[in-house]
């Protein structure tokens, strides 16, 4: 139990670094480089004196630290700040930007953007998104398991026959396919020409088969090649031997002993990339199927340089990873005792 | 060459020729590795060759000609092999220069993350302790950011060419291989022949670059093949969402991108490019696998 209670503490003590090295360098990146927010809250119309005004009451104009204290100091309240464009019900909030053309007074636009609680909570938006993004998630890794598993360890236990060479291939090919360019071709033969499964937006379950295929077909060759690798080299190990010694049934060698040593590889590559995968794939796919989640909200802010949201993400991500990675490590050492982080 | 027989023979390896080679020879002899460089030595030669002697232009818009598709469809022509998208542009051109900015960038981002990732990596394992501690949660910290997060913050609010596009690749890849090579230094550290030459008072850079470095890196660069691949995925990403080359250079990216909004009626547009993306990536997966398995194979004392 000490063990336990000793490694949670180290492992979030180390977690909580990286997260604050992670929401460091991207708060310092977006203030960096070129690209001024104000401008996109307030439109084209709006002249620069109401443009510092209102910099000045976001406190963009202070210094990097102030501002970095600042947001830390809200982020320990729960608060990670508020949406810069979008506004509470979801939609654009009431900016400069949507009004057409004619004259618009400064005042108008300053009245327009003051009130501050029409603005969307970065929190609540992220919130929003999640179960969708996790059900995306969560049946993209079904179908990942569902590919990989029969391929990988086929090709483990076959090494140079036919499944082998099934699973190199496969795992060539899925790797060599875009995710962008497969879900466009997914919608048009899938969705349009067939009419199979629904594809764009989200009106319920099924909008998230297509999105979670494109997923898995992204994430499988990672799995496949771990699995058939590891499975491989543990073929050659003494215990197999000494199974087949000990008059053990072949299947009873490859299900409790080959498998299951085969899986702390393939659960530290869970934690080192497929989490990484998974989070970069769902944003792409996301952004493509139009699916209300996190990925297409951070995507849109990036596309308008709605920061708050883009840290907000950030953060919540790098969190994220590191919850897998110690949550990786605990269930490891739980399968094979002699692990001792 | 010299220097790393050398090595090898302190090691106290019987076999005069390097591990590299052997691992090379072995990857050469499987069937995976001859198809894919077979497939890429002729999407190269096309890339190099044929949009500096065509008659036809990939960028000149010629309208009468638009929506023609691929020569084995009804209405289609071997003018234009692939067929021509909306402003009439030659669809296979158009792909092959696409490909040479693909492979460029996705050649060039690799060499050098793999460079600075080495460096880094090296000095992390070879001196160790607050160095090696600074540096790895740097990695920590890069690692826990999604490439893609990094790449469309960057990207999606500087001017995008092509050293943005490079320098965000290097920038999101480099700690993979800090940490790979690290790991590697970390052991080779302990080894008799750096001992020896440390005794022998050789000086730290000198036995960096000399000894260790040609040692660990060659079976690190073999998996790198395969990184050449993701990062020309990442580079038609780019494209497609609008932060890559911006037109009207083609890109994979941007040619799909465009091609989306016709690809009800003109499934090519979008489809064609794609293919040839698709198969310059399957022989480069394929090459990289076969070198990453010929380098499992020997580590693994089986040839």
């Amino acid at each position: 139990m000490t063990f336990i209670l000793t490694f949670l503490l180290r492992r979030i003590t180390q977690g909580v670094v990286i997260v604050s090295l992670v929401s460091f360098l991207i708060f310092t990146l977006l203030r960096v480089i070129p690209g001024d927010p104000v401008r996109m809250m307030l439109g084209p119309m709006a002249t620069p004196a109401v443009m510092e005004q209102k910099a000045e009451e976001l406190g963009l104009r202070d210094p990097i630290t102030t501002q970095f204290g600042r947001y830390i100091e809200n982020m320990m309240n729960g608060d990670l700040g508020e949406s810069y464009l979008l506004g509470e019900s979801g939609g654009a909030a009431p900016s400069a930007q949507n009004t057409g053309g004619g004259s618009v007074t400064d005042e108008q636009i300053v009245e327009r953007t003051k009130t501050k609680s029409n603005r969307a909570k970065v929190l609540k938006l992220i919130a929003d998104g999640l179960p969708y993004t996790m059900q995306l998630a969560g049946l993209g890794l079904l179908f990942t398991l569902l590919i990989s598993l029969p391929l990988g360890i086929a090709g483990g236990l076959k090494p140079e026959k036919w499944q082998d060479r099934l699973a190199f291939f496969t795992g060539s090919f899925f790797i060599s396919l875009p995710n962008f360019w497969l879900a466009l071709v997914l919608i048009l033969l899938i969705s349009t020409k067939m009419n199979l499964l629904p594809a764009i937006g989200y009106k319920g379950f099924a909008y998230t088969i297509l999105p979670a295929i494109v997923l898995a077909i992204e994430l499988s060759p990672v799995m496949i090649r771990g699995l058939s690798v590891s499975i491989a080299s543990n073929l050659s190990q003494g215990f197999v031997d000494g199974g087949i010694l000990r008059g053990l049934p072949w299947s009873r060698i490859v299900w409790r002993h080959i498998i299951r040593n085969s899986s702390i590889p393939m659960l530290n590559l869970f934690g080192v990339q497929i989490g990484g995968l998974l989070l970069g794939g769902v944003f792409v796919v996301e952004y493509i199927f139009d699916f209300p989640g996190i990925g297409k909200l951070t995507i849109q802010a990036v596309l308008q340089r709605d920061f708050p949201i883009i840290q907000g993400v950030a953060i919540f991500a790098a969190a994220f990873l590191v919850f897998v990675n110690i949550l990786v490590d605990l269930i490891a050492t739980y399968i094979d005792r002699r692990l001792n982080y | 060459m010299t220097d790393q027989n050398k090595t090898i023979e302190q090691q106290g390896s019987s076999r005069s020729e390097t591990m590299t080679r052997r691992m090379f020879r072995l990857a050469l002899s499987m069937t995976g590795f001859q198809v894919g460089l077979a497939i890429f030595g002729l999407l190269v030669l096309a890339a190099l060759i044929l949009p500096e002697i065509s008659s036809v232009s990939a960028t000149k818009i010629a309208v009468r000609e638009r929506f023609l598709p691929p020569f084995f469809f009804e209405g289609g022509s071997l003018t234009h092999l692939a067929g021509t998208d909306q402003l009439g542009r030659d669809l296979f051109l158009r792909s092959l220069i696409g490909l040479r900015n693909a492979l460029g960038i996705g050649v060039a981002s690799v060499v050098l993350m793999f460079l600075l990732g080495a460096t880094l990596g090296i000095i992390s394992g070879y001196f160790g302790g607050w160095v090696d501690t600074i540096l790895m949660r740097i990695t920590d910290a890069q690692l826990s950011v999604p490439i893609i997060i990094l790449a469309i913050t960057i990207l999606g609010v500087t001017r995008p060419n092509v050293f943005t596009i490079i320098a965000v690749l290097v920038l999101a890849g480099w700690p993979v291989y800090a940490r790979v090579v690290r790991s590697v230094a970390l052991a080779e550290r302990q080894r008799e022949y750096v001992r020896g030459a440390k005794i022998l008072g050789a000086s730290d850079i000198r036995t960096m670059l000399i000894m260790i470095a040609p040692n660990i890196l060659p079976p690190v660069a073999f998996v790198a093949v395969l990184d050449i691949a993701r990062m020309m995925i990442f580079e038609a990403l780019f494209g497609f969402i609008g932060i890559g080359i911006q037109p009207p250079t083609p890109t994979f990216g941007n040619i799909i991108a465009d091609g989306t909004k016709y690809i009800i009626n003109y499934w090519w547009i979008p489809t064609m490019p794609g293919i040839f993306l698709i198969l310059a990536l399957l022989s480069i997966n394929m090459m990289g696998s076969s070198l990453e398995r010929a380098r499992n194979k020997i580590f693994a004392g089986m040839h």
